[in-house]
């Protein structure tokens, strides 16, 4: 790495899966938006390499998510990553954890794919040497390299999604927050995905309504109505989940 | 509209930097808008045909991206040729159809990151001023790019979508589902642009041009 770029954030290409993680604790947390408790008072911490969190739409899964990375202040509480405030230190923590969203045409900023993944880089100010080496080793690291000229909208759903993805790795985070990343993609792309989850050395946490994605998490926790109401290994709270949405 | 983006090549145009590209474009532009003589204007629009095919794009190519200037240019040269006359009409046309050609050969050889560098810098003297952030201003700009095919392909989903249900071409009724599906969009889009570390740390000037956290309500 060159001497103008800012100090590693962690990660690692060869690393062994889930080998990189990060202490992420919310003390009696709260959002309350428009009059509504979106989270009520959660208390969590989560180290695990994997962990699923499930739960009915609005119960709270992706507000959690982007508390994380300061994206949605708590209005009681606090959230903290390896000990720093989620919000005031916002942009030290989303150096070291990256956010993989719903739809990759809400996440992908610029049209052309080496310059999408370039985009994140710049904002954290590495070098345009060092922007260049990650730019590769992000798209090598998924076997995308054949896209990195296209035009973003020319690219199928999955490809877009591992964009997208890529985009996030180039800044090597400690930790990836998945916002429902199979929703958009048919069933091929979404194994592809998993595969990828699966094999990635960060930490992830994952929301989805995927269980089979789930299914092996050391870990899985089940929101209702901003509540958290199941935390246990993935097979015991899948079934629970199932059980009560039947 | 012009619905082209920058295509990796090794054309001359292609190795000249972004910023003398645009001033240059922005040259041409305005003297074109002082030249009125048709066969003037009819070289001008040979040369932007000469320069556009020197980008290693085809002439098929170039059509098909600027098809949408062409609808616009035929619609503006058939009014002018009715309120005014032919050879005001075949001037006007001449001269917007060389600087859309020659547009059209600078965004294909400048990728969209020079462009907004180049922006930014054009942006500075006014965010020095206090008018503006030029980072922010810049990425609108990418951002347009980025999704006016996004929005394209929007409207036609939800044509369809009416078109299913009955419903014959109608403007209103597609501009305001339109304009929620992008109001919506825009929304997710700023999470995004935040949680990928925007704006850069360089051009951030204090904690007030920091985009906040979403406030939870009182």
């Amino acid at each position: 790495m060159s001497d103008t770029s800012p100090e590693r954030a962690g990660g690692a290409t060869g690393a062994e899966p889930g080998t990189l993680s990060q202490t992420i604790v919310f003390s009696d947390a709260s959002v309350v938006r428009s009059g509504r408790t979106v989270l009520d008072r959660i208390s969590i911490g989560f180290e695990e390499p994997r962990v699923g969190i499930v739960g009915l739409n609005g119960s709270g899964k992706s507000t959690l998510l982007k508390c994380i990375i300061g994206l949605v202040a708590p209005s009681a509480g606090a959230i903290t990553v390896d000990g720093r405030d989620a919000i005031r230190d916002a942009r030290a923590v989303r150096r070291t954890t990256g956010f993989l969203f719903q739809d990759p045409d809400n996440q992908i900023v610029m049209p052309l794919v080496a310059e999408d993944l370039a985009f994140g880089l710049k904002n954290h100010g590495f070098s345009a040497a060092e922007i260049a080496t990650r730019v590769a080793a992000a798209l090598d690291r998924l076997a995308i390299t054949h896209l990195r000229e296209r035009r973003i909208h020319e690219l199928s759903g999955g490809e877009k999604q591992l964009v997208a993805l890529a985009g996030v790795l180039a800044l090597e985070p400690r930790t990836v927050l998945f916002d429902e990343p199979t929703s958009h993609l048919d069933l091929k792309n979404r194994n592809r995905l998993r595969d990828v989850l699966q094999a990635l050395p960060e930490q992830a946490i994952v929301v989805s309504h995927d269980l089979d994605l789930l299914a092996d998490f050391p870990r899985v926790v089940m929101i209702e109505a901003g509540r958290v109401v199941r935390d246990g290994a993935a097979r015991e709270v899948i079934a629970r989940y199932r059980e009560a949405n039947r | 509209m012009i619905a082209a983006l920058a295509r990796p090549g090794t054309s001359p145009l292609h190795r000249i930097a972004a910023a003398p590209k645009l001033a240059g474009l922005a040259i041409v532009a305005t003297v074109l808008f002082f030249v009125d003589e048709p066969r003037l204007l009819a070289a001008a629009f040979a040369a932007a045909l000469v320069v556009a095919r020197s980008t290693g794009t085809r002439f098929a190519e170039i059509g098909r991206d600027l098809r949408g200037a062409a609808v616009v240019l035929a619609v503006l040269g058939l009014a002018d040729w009715w309120l005014i006359d032919g050879p005001t009409a075949i001037a006007v046309v001449l001269r917007l159809a060389a600087i859309a050609l020659f547009a059209h050969a600078v965004t294909m050889t400048t990728s969209t990151a020079e462009l907004t560098e180049v922006l930014e810098r054009i942006f500075g003297p006014a965010e020095r001023l206090g008018l503006l952030d030029a980072a922010r201003a810049a990425l609108t700009v990418t951002l347009a790019l980025r999704f006016v095919p996004l929005i394209v392909e929007e409207a036609n989903a939800i044509r369809e979508a009416q078109a299913a249900r009955g419903l014959d071409a109608s403007p209103l009724a597609l501009a305001v589902p339109l304009m929620v599906r992008v109001i919506v969009r825009s929304e997710a889009l700023a999470d995004a642009i935040d949680a990928r570390g925007f704006p850069p740390e360089g051009a951030r000037r204090g904690a007030a041009r920091h985009i906040p956290a979403r406030p939870p309500s009182p």
